[in-house]
């Protein structure tokens, strides 16, 4: 049995899976050595969410979920960097965190180690404080929300509550001006509003990796969410924050990797009606 | 000693990284063991993370007089009856709780917060009286949203047939649209977690003394692993 000949268009339409990775890993390299400088828009969602918390009172209090495992880091990590970068640097809020998964304490370590608070003069259990891991998805949201004391007395390396100076006062959701969402996971971006902007009207900022913003976007257009940024848009949280870190360094890679995909994307069309023009299947 | 153990630390993040994304090549040792000691890894964070959970939120309040735990802890060892022959349907009173729970706590606000919340929105929305953009998006909004409900209405087949068939088309298409805008959010997403993962590799363990020696060496080790047995230099196997 002979073999039949490749034709230019099959070649184009079968380029081995191999050559596309290398390709993909030259197109995040090159940007990486040698950044383009491309620039980096302040959307609606991000100026808002920034706005948002740049007019909360002072006093108040925000909680923040970091609901997301490691593999969201490299996308959540830096928007959630640039948000303490905020908080702190603006001044007179309480950033009383939680994690609805497993591995948001130790998130919650790195992400606190990148933005050092010390530089803001902020202290743990003053000016922030993680409560630690709340098992239950929905169900730790709820019981927070009800009576955080009664769903944990002690914050996540076992200190009790009650001698963290940030939690004199807080006690519920009402006691919350502010939720804030980093997450992986559908359960939490979509249980938040159940369990906290449905039941106490706390206005709510989410932060899910970018391919959960679809599913997020009809609660946006409810009002449900004050605003809704995927973890890609850290570098526009960086310069408003004017503290450039991971998420603007990115910027580059994303649009240069994503032109690849386009070219591919126009390669492959290509290939599929050059072949169907000329007479192959 | 503290940073010794973070040198180790990421030495062993960046190499498991590289033996990670080796299997877009092909399948190989290095891969298999970054694979298993990640899965073993969660898995026993995840072990660690439930004791503490046990320890914090049943055993603290249990010993400090709180003695209705006594119950929790019931119905958390009934769970592992399914495991016995006879005993397995015991488990299944704790999961009623565990499933009834978590469906109680949805559904109160469930209706209101996914059903009744996004059909106001909709209804909502302004076509007259506003900009013409604005205008042009929500009726473009309004239609989709409608023409997709009403794809989705399978009791009259003919409700899809003859000229109402155009409904369902402009369906397909609003459809195809979210489809595709998912999954470039989802390209998105993917490249983000790669350039993290690169960009560790390149700003925190490549500064680090004999990195720059060692990565070329990992990555002819990779490609060394990846030939067929039998087309390896050395060692020669057996025929």
């Amino acid at each position: 049995m002979g073999k039949e000949s490749k034709t230019i268009w099959d070649r184009l339409e079968d380029i081995p899976r191999e050559v596309l990775y290398g390709i993909l890993i030259v197109a995040f390299i090159i940007p990486m050595l040698f950044p383009f400088g491309f620039p980096v828009p302040i959307s609606p969602e991000v100026q808002r969410w920034y706005d948002f918390i740049d007019k909360l009172p002072n006093g108040s209090a925000i909680m923040i979920d970091f609901g997301y495992s490691g593999g969201g880091e490299a996308e959540l990590g830096p928007f959630a960097v640039a948000v303490y970068h905020h908080i702190f640097k603006r001044g007179g809020l309480k950033a009383i965190a939680m994690s609805t998964s497993n591995e948001g304490p130790l998130l919650f370590d790195k992400v606190i180690a990148e933005v050092n608070p010390s530089q803001y003069g902020k202290k743990y259990g003053v000016d922030y404080i993680h409560i630690g891991y709340i098992a239950g998805t929905e169900t730790g949201m709820a019981g927070v929300g009800k009576d955080i004391r009664a769903t944990t007395t002690t914050d996540y390396k076992g200190t009790p509550l009650d001698q963290c100076s940030i939690m004199n006062g807080i006690n519920e959701a009402k006691d919350f001006s502010l939720l804030i969402c980093y997450t992986t996971g559908g359960d939490q971006s979509e249980g938040w509003v159940r369990q906290w902007y449905t039941t106490y009207k706390t206005p709510y900022l989410c932060c899910p990796i970018a391919m959960m913003v679809p599913t997020m976007l009809p609660y946006q257009k409810a009002g449900q969410i004050v605003s809704l940024c995927s973890g890609a848009q850290s570098g526009q949280m960086e310069l408003l924050v004017h503290v450039p870190g991971r998420g603007i360094k990115s910027a580059d890679v994303i649009t240069i990797t994503h032109i690849l995909c386009l070219a591919l994307v126009v390669v492959g069309n290509i290939a599929y009606f050059g072949k169907k023009f000329s007479g192959g299947k | 000693m503290a940073d010794f153990a973070m040198v180790v630390q990421i030495w062993f993040a960046a190499l498991l990284t590289i033996w990670i994304y080796s299997i877009v090549f092909k399948d190989n040792v290095f891969f298999k063991f970054a694979e298993h000691t990640f899965v073993g890894a969660a898995a026993g964070h995840g072990i660690v993370m439930g004791v503490d959970n046990i320890l914090r939120y049943g055993w603290a309040p249990f010993i400090g007089g709180n003695y209705i735990y006594i119950v929790v802890f019931v119905l958390g060892l009934l769970l592992y009856t399914r495991y016995h022959g006879n005993y397995f349907w015991l488990s299944r009173f704790p999961l009623a709780v565990l499933v009834g729970v978590g469906i109680g706590l949805s559904v109160r606000t469930d209706v209101s917060a996914s059903f009744i919340a996004q059909i106001q929105s909709t209804a909502g929305m302004k076509v007259l009286g506003t900009d013409a953009w604005t205008a042009f998006s929500n009726l473009v909004f309004i239609i989709i949203t409608l023409s997709v409900v009403y794809y989705f209405i399978f009791t009259f087949p003919k409700m899809h047939g003859g000229r109402l068939g155009i409904i369902s088309t402009i369906a397909k298409y609003g459809m195809m649209a979210a489809f595709g805008y998912s999954f470039a959010n989802t390209v998105l997403s993917r490249f983000n977690m790669i350039f993290g993962r690169f960009d560790y590799i390149m700003n925190t363990w490549l500064p680090l003394p004999y990195a720059m020696i060692a990565l070329p060496v990992a990555l002819i080790l990779l490609i060394y692993v990846m030939i067929p047995a039998e087309r390896r230099p050395w060692p020669k196997t057996q025929k």
